[in-house]
């Protein structure tokens, strides 16, 4: 009786001692030095803020960039990649599927990770019910505008397509040499997360099988709707990421673009001359009432399949972007503007105020409506750099004048994207439905 | 007898020590990477995971029309771009003989392009050709050329052919005229007194001289334009080119963002069978023309 009174007793401190410790279990290993990856700007303030809470693990965080290159060749070397990487979602799935990643799942279950990142963090960060990282910022679609443009010309900032189609016709008409907006040439992430916008998606991944539809109703209805704006000449496609495009912002020759939130940390460092006259707000919907939204990029940081101290990594990856702590950092010296962790809404009113470069504007405000608003969630085909490069290649065969429909691309793209699944050996390919 | 051995043993010791640096480093970064590639190229790889296949990446290149629609830029720079170069060069190069002393500068200034490595150079063409920055457009402008993209698919080539021009016109400028120095002087004055003008003196008698370093300049600038880089993969950032528009971006992409490093190293292996070939042909054939001519 005594000895099972002790057991209920004993048993009783564990559980309540597994609630105590909350979210982040105390490390008890031998003391360890990760490395890191990531390419988000002033990392090190997070880091410092680890290392106090965790004396005993060490990060030390390197920027190449986007360093994906050099992590598909470590991968294949069967060496050299760090204990954590930081990828974009959408290029998750690649990665997971070559095997970069190791489960975490020992250290974060599922439960505490939905709580602590949402039920819509789980396809960016997990496959076949593993999870292998935590996700950082959000890349929750939004407007960016710029006002000064909107003032002159009498714009109303749209809400659904049809208004965002009604005010690029007016700035046409009444300013032919400024563009209301020029949609990337390539860059699938846009086009995906617009879609994805809309409560639609193009491909997922659900029981051992890849699902891909490249031609269901949102998706063709979208692809419509932009093509008659490109056809009709009231919008012009242009290849971003480059000078050309860079000057356009910076000079304010583009009314606006629709990309990921972490565009304001972007923009900020990156058409300084543009301060004051950028605005931020929840992109269109497809139909009044149809409120979601989808995110065009954003990153996770994932433990690697080379890391030989997992439970340290997975202790950090979680700490770094669920953290109070952490995410102040992020915020205020990264100027990561959204973080995807529940608890980023802990110091929400904290942080959130007007900002100098947005015209006085409180974004975070904004930006994190534009994150409620993602709802759905699904898995990238594990062959995002060649779905990117086909999608490039058949918008620039429309400037070109080689395609004569903007809608005409979506099926010769998913002909060309099945080509190169069954080209890389996936033989479990359910073609035209979607889970 | 020995000690004559032991001398030739000695000489040949001493040459194998100060080719040793040389040596050491052609192995570690040449011979061994070309072994560890040929290797490679006999497996099939997905991520960390390799399994041998024999010749399969080698049949399946064969197949893979994306590879061989890729020597479509490096035949047009072969026959149109390295030509032009070496007349152009050939030109200019007699152009620095005729001005001896005031020579040095202007050799200096041709040859300043060589030294900016391809990369910076292709990101300032990039720009002089973008459509918001180029300075040519206010220039066209003038002469009545309206807005027009200059930076367009079907206009890459034409602004390849201009950037490599003149990366490299001027270097191989110069090392024709260091040839040019060393025909003997006595072949033009004789041709001079004979009543031959300088162009005559120079296609009749300095250029079949030249020959020679003629034929190493274009084997050289055409093993640069088969494997060309640099160049198109800058231009890539301002217009969308396909990732096999030469065979080593098709290669780049293949290992470094689609992750097929064994399909890759195959291909770099048959790019080196191609270059290999083509050289020594050429090689060959203008041998053989050398001969003939001499005879």
């Amino acid at each position: 009786m005594k000895r099972i009174l002790v057991g209920i007793l004993i048993l009783l401190l564990l559980s309540s001692c597994a609630s105590a410790t909350d979210y982040y279990p105390e490390y008890t290993g031998e003391p360890v030095t990760l490395t890191m990856w990531a390419w988000t700007s002033n990392e090190n303030y997070s880091i410092e803020e680890f290392e106090k809470v965790y004396p005993n693990i060490k990060v030390i965080w390197e920027d190449f960039g986007v360093h994906y290159d050099k992590a598909q060749t470590a991968l294949a070397a069967g060496s050299g990649l760090p204990d954590v990487l930081m990828i974009e979602y959408s290029f998750a799935p690649q990665f997971m599927d070559l095997g970069a990643f190791q489960p975490i799942n020992k250290w974060l279950d599922e439960e505490t990770f939905v709580k602590l990142y949402g039920e819509a963090s789980l396809g960016l960060c997990s496959m076949d019910g593993e999870i292998y990282g935590t996700p950082q910022d959000s890349g929750a679609n939004a407007l960016f505008y710029r006002k000064d443009i909107f003032d002159k010309y009498g714009l109303k900032v749209p809400t659904t397509w049809d208004e965002y189609a009604e005010q690029a016709r007016k700035l046409k008409a009444a300013a032919p040499d400024l563009e209301f907006a020029a949609p990337p040439i390539g860059y699938a992430l846009v086009w995906v997360g617009m879609i994805w916008g809309a409560g639609g998606k193009l491909f997922d991944y659900h029981d051992g099988n890849w699902y891909i539809d490249f031609t269901n109703p949102i998706a063709e209805e979208f692809f419509e709707f932009w093509g008659e704006l490109f056809d009709e000449g009231i919008l012009d496609l242009q290849m971003w990421w480059n000078p050309d495009w860079y000057s356009s912002l910076n000079e304010g020759k583009t009314a606006t673009v629709i990309v990921g939130s972490w565009f304001g940390e972007w923009l900020r460092y990156n058409a300084p001359e543009s301060a004051g006259q950028w605005r931020v707000a929840v992109p269109p919907f497809i139909r009044k009432g149809e409120e979601h939204n989808g995110m065009i990029g954003g990153s996770g940081f994932y433990v690697t399949s080379h890391c030989k101290n997992p439970e340290a990594a997975a202790i950090f990856v979680n700490w770094l972007n669920s953290h109070p702590d952490s995410l102040r950092c992020l915020h205020r010296y990264s100027n990561l503007p959204i973080m995807v962790s529940t608890r980023y809404e802990e110091i929400l009113d904290e942080i959130a105020g007007p900002d100098e470069f947005f015209g006085g504007q409180n974004i975070v405000e904004e930006l994190w409506h534009a994150h409620e608003l993602v709802n759905t969630t699904f898995v990238a085909l594990p062959i995002w750099s060649n779905m990117d490069s086909a999608l490039s290649l058949l918008l620039q065969d429309y400037v070109d004048g080689k395609i004569q429909r903007f809608a005409d691309i979506l099926p010769v793209w998913e002909k060309q994207v099945i080509e190169t699944m069954e080209e890389f050996g996936y033989t479990n390919l359910i073609v035209g439905e979607l889970p | 007898m020995t000690s004559v051995t032991k001398k030739k043993l000695m000489t040949t010791l001493k040459a194998y020590l100060f080719l040793a640096p040389f040596l050491a480093l052609f192995i570690l970064m040449v011979i061994y990477p070309i072994g560890l590639g040929a290797k490679l190229s006999l497996y099939g790889q997905r991520g960390a995971r390799m399994w041998y296949v024999g010749f399969d990446n080698y049949f399946r290149i064969f197949q893979d029309k994306k590879f061989w629609e890729a020597f479509k830029i490096p035949a047009f720079l072969l026959f149109v771009q390295v030509p032009l170069m070496l007349l152009l060069a050939t030109i200019v190069s007699l152009m620095f003989e005729t001005r001896k002393r005031s020579g040095s500068v202007f050799r200096f200034i041709y040859y300043l392009p060589y030294c900016i490595p391809g990369i910076v150079a292709g990101i300032v063409w990039s720009y002089i050709f973008s459509d918001s920055m180029s300075p040519l457009k206010p220039l066209l402008q003038f002469f009545g050329y309206q807005g027009e993209k200059l930076l367009t698919r079907p206009n890459v080539p034409l602004i390849l052919l201009i950037i490599i021009l003149w990366e490299f016109t001027g270097y191989t400028a110069f090392v024709i005229y260091s040839s040019l120095i060393s025909i003997p002087r006595e072949y033009s004055e004789a041709a001079q007194l004979d009543g031959a003008g300088f162009w005559q003196i120079a296609f009749k008698i300095k250029i079949p001289l030249l020959k020679d370093v003629l034929i190493t300049l274009f084997i050289f600038n055409a093993i640069g334009a088969i494997q060309v880089f640099n160049e198109p993969w800058m231009l890539g950032g301002l217009v969308v080119l396909p990732n096999n528009y030469t065979p080593a971006m098709y290669i780049y992409s293949s290992a470094f963002s689609q992750g097929r490093f064994t399909y890759a190293a195959a291909m770099g292996m048959i790019l080196a069978c191609v270059t290999f070939v083509f050289s020594l042909w050429v090689l060959r054939t203008a041998a053989k023309q050398l001969l003939g001519s001499k005879s």
